[in-house]
């Protein structure tokens, strides 16, 4: 079997794994790393469960090998939280029935940080184009559309 | 997916020799977002992997008049969108780049893999043909230049020698000042457009002068309906012309059928895609209608 080395910083803490070239960042996060926040759903690129952080920009983990990221910093869903407090999105998502099954939560979250990097105040019809690349089967995404807005309030301290 | 080796090679050169001893035995990755699920379903089994990752050359947008605009290959579809160059010299190509598929796949996909992988149902070939884009071609023999009408020949096949990297996308400095590329889909949940649409115009009030439309996504390869140019050329748009030139262009093409729609139904949504494309370039009110 073919192998790499690689190095990634993952959620701040520094990381050199030995794994085959083939290993999907999905599953290097998952089944090497044990952070199983990142959801495996489609995995052909259209659901967004498996999406997180890349430098700061989202993708999905199930569209790019684990030896891509060498060099780069990954943010999950585990990493959003600080000293135990829920990120503001977070809160809010359990505050205005963002989720139901919640499957769909960890990659909505990365989705929605990417948003409000972009744009801290954004409007309804920006927060649904950024998250045109997540599926949600459960909420019929108005909740999801609604805890956005209020974080996005939130964050701003208005 | 099949096991492979990993390899990262440091010039177009390196890249080049790579292929040409190694065959159909290996491929390149740019972003790897076409290739991981073509790889995944076992339609291709390389036992090499060639990252072009750290190859020199591939990146960067500048721009100059004379020249025009040059992509690097490796540029993802959010870098163009974001790029203040081409945001401000070619809205059509920033706004069509920001569009495209969703927030993953632009930070994720490159320029250059889309173009490679000559898939028809994406927007940049449609939008790239209509600013008569010119790609470079590299390889250990050296480079050539091909418009990326010539360079997209086929359904998923593209002019690209066995041993050659796209290295860098040109754009002529830009001629027209209206731009819009339409992208249709057929249930809003669809990533992929049905068809596209891309018109370039000069005009002169509500006269144009010189039109440049080009059909995408719904045909093999991205179209040009000369005949739709020539009728727009000179005239007044209105609501007529814009239906004239609409049935034109949905006679003129030779629409794909398949699962997502038959050859009947795409005609039909190109001549509502491409009218109100037109009625565009006038003053439209609230509900679309061109006003006066
Ligand atoms: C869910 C989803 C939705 C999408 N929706 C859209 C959409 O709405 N509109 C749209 O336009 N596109 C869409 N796409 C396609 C997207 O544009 C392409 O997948 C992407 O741009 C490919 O680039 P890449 O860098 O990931 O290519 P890769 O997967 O790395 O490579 C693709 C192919 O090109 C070859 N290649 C790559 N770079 C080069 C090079 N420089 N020289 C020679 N060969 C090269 C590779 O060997 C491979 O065969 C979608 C894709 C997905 C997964
Ligand atoms: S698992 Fe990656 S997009 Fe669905
Ligand atoms: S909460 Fe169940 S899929 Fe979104």
């Amino acid at each position: 079997m073919s192998r790499v080395t690689i190095e990634v910083v993952v959620n701040g803490q520094p990381h050199r794994a030995e794994i085959p070239a083939r290993r999907l960042l999905a599953d290097f996060i998952r089944d090497d790393l044990f952070l199983t926040g990142t959801k495996r759903g489609c995995e052909t690129g259209v659901c967004g469960a498996c999406s997180v952080l890349l430098d700061g920009e989202v993708v999905k983990s199930c569209l790019s090998l684990a030896v891509q990221a060498e060099g780069h910093e990954i943010t999950t869903v585990e990493g959003i939280t600080s000293g135990g407090e829920l990120h503001p999105l977070q809160a809010s998502f359990a505050e205005h029935g963002g989720f139901q099954c919640g499957y769909c939560t960890p990659g909505m979250l990365m989705a929605a940080i990417a948003i409000l990097n972009e744009s801290p105040s954004p409007t309804e019809a920006e927060v649904r184009a950024g998250l045109s690349g997540n599926l949600c089967r459960c909420t019929g995404y108005v909740g999801i559309v609604e805890s956005i807005m209020a974080a996005a309030e939130k964050m701003r301290g208005t | 997916m099949r096991d492979f080796d990993y390899l990262m090679p440091e010039t177009v050169g390196e890249v080049s020799g790579l292929l040409a001893r190694l065959g159909d035995d290996c491929r390149m990755i740019a972003g790897g977002t076409a290739l991981l699920l073509a790889l995944r379903q076992r339609m291709v089994t390389p036992t090499h992997l060639v990252s072009l990752a750290r190859v020199r050359g591939l990146r960067g947008i500048t721009y100059d008049p004379r020249d025009g605009l040059r992509i690097g290959a490796l540029t993802t579809h959010a870098a163009v969108a974001r790029s203040p160059l081409v945001r401000q010299r070619y809205p059509v190509l920033a706004d069509m780049a920001s569009r495209l598929a969703n927030p993953q796949v632009r930070n994720q996909g490159t320029l250059g893999g889309n173009l490679c992988y000559a898939d028809p149902t994406t927007d940049p070939p449609t939008c790239l043909a209509a600013l008569e884009a010119m790609l470079v071609l590299g390889s250990a023999r050296g480079y050539r230049y091909l418009p990326v009408t010539d360079f997209l020949v086929d359904y998923y096949a593209s002019a690209l020698e066995p041993d050659e990297v796209l290295t860098e996308i040109r754009i002529p400095a830009p001629r027209f000042d209206f731009g819009y590329h339409a992208r249709f889909h057929r249930t809003a949940a669809e990533h992929r457009p049905l068809i596209n649409l891309a018109l370039l115009a000069r005009r002169d009030g509500d006269v144009v002068g010189e039109a440049r439309l080009v059909v995408g996504a719904t045909t093999v390869v991205p179209t040009r309906v000369a005949a739709a140019e020539a009728v727009l050329a000179g005239r007044r748009v209105t609501a007529a012309l814009a239906r004239e030139a609409a049935d034109i262009v949905a006679e003129a093409i030779d629409p794909v059928s398949d699962i997502r729609g038959g050859s009947a139904f795409r005609r039909d949504m190109v001549r509502v895609v491409a009218r109100r494309t037109i009625e565009r370039l006038v003053e439209q009110d609230s509900e679309g209608r061109i006003v006066a």
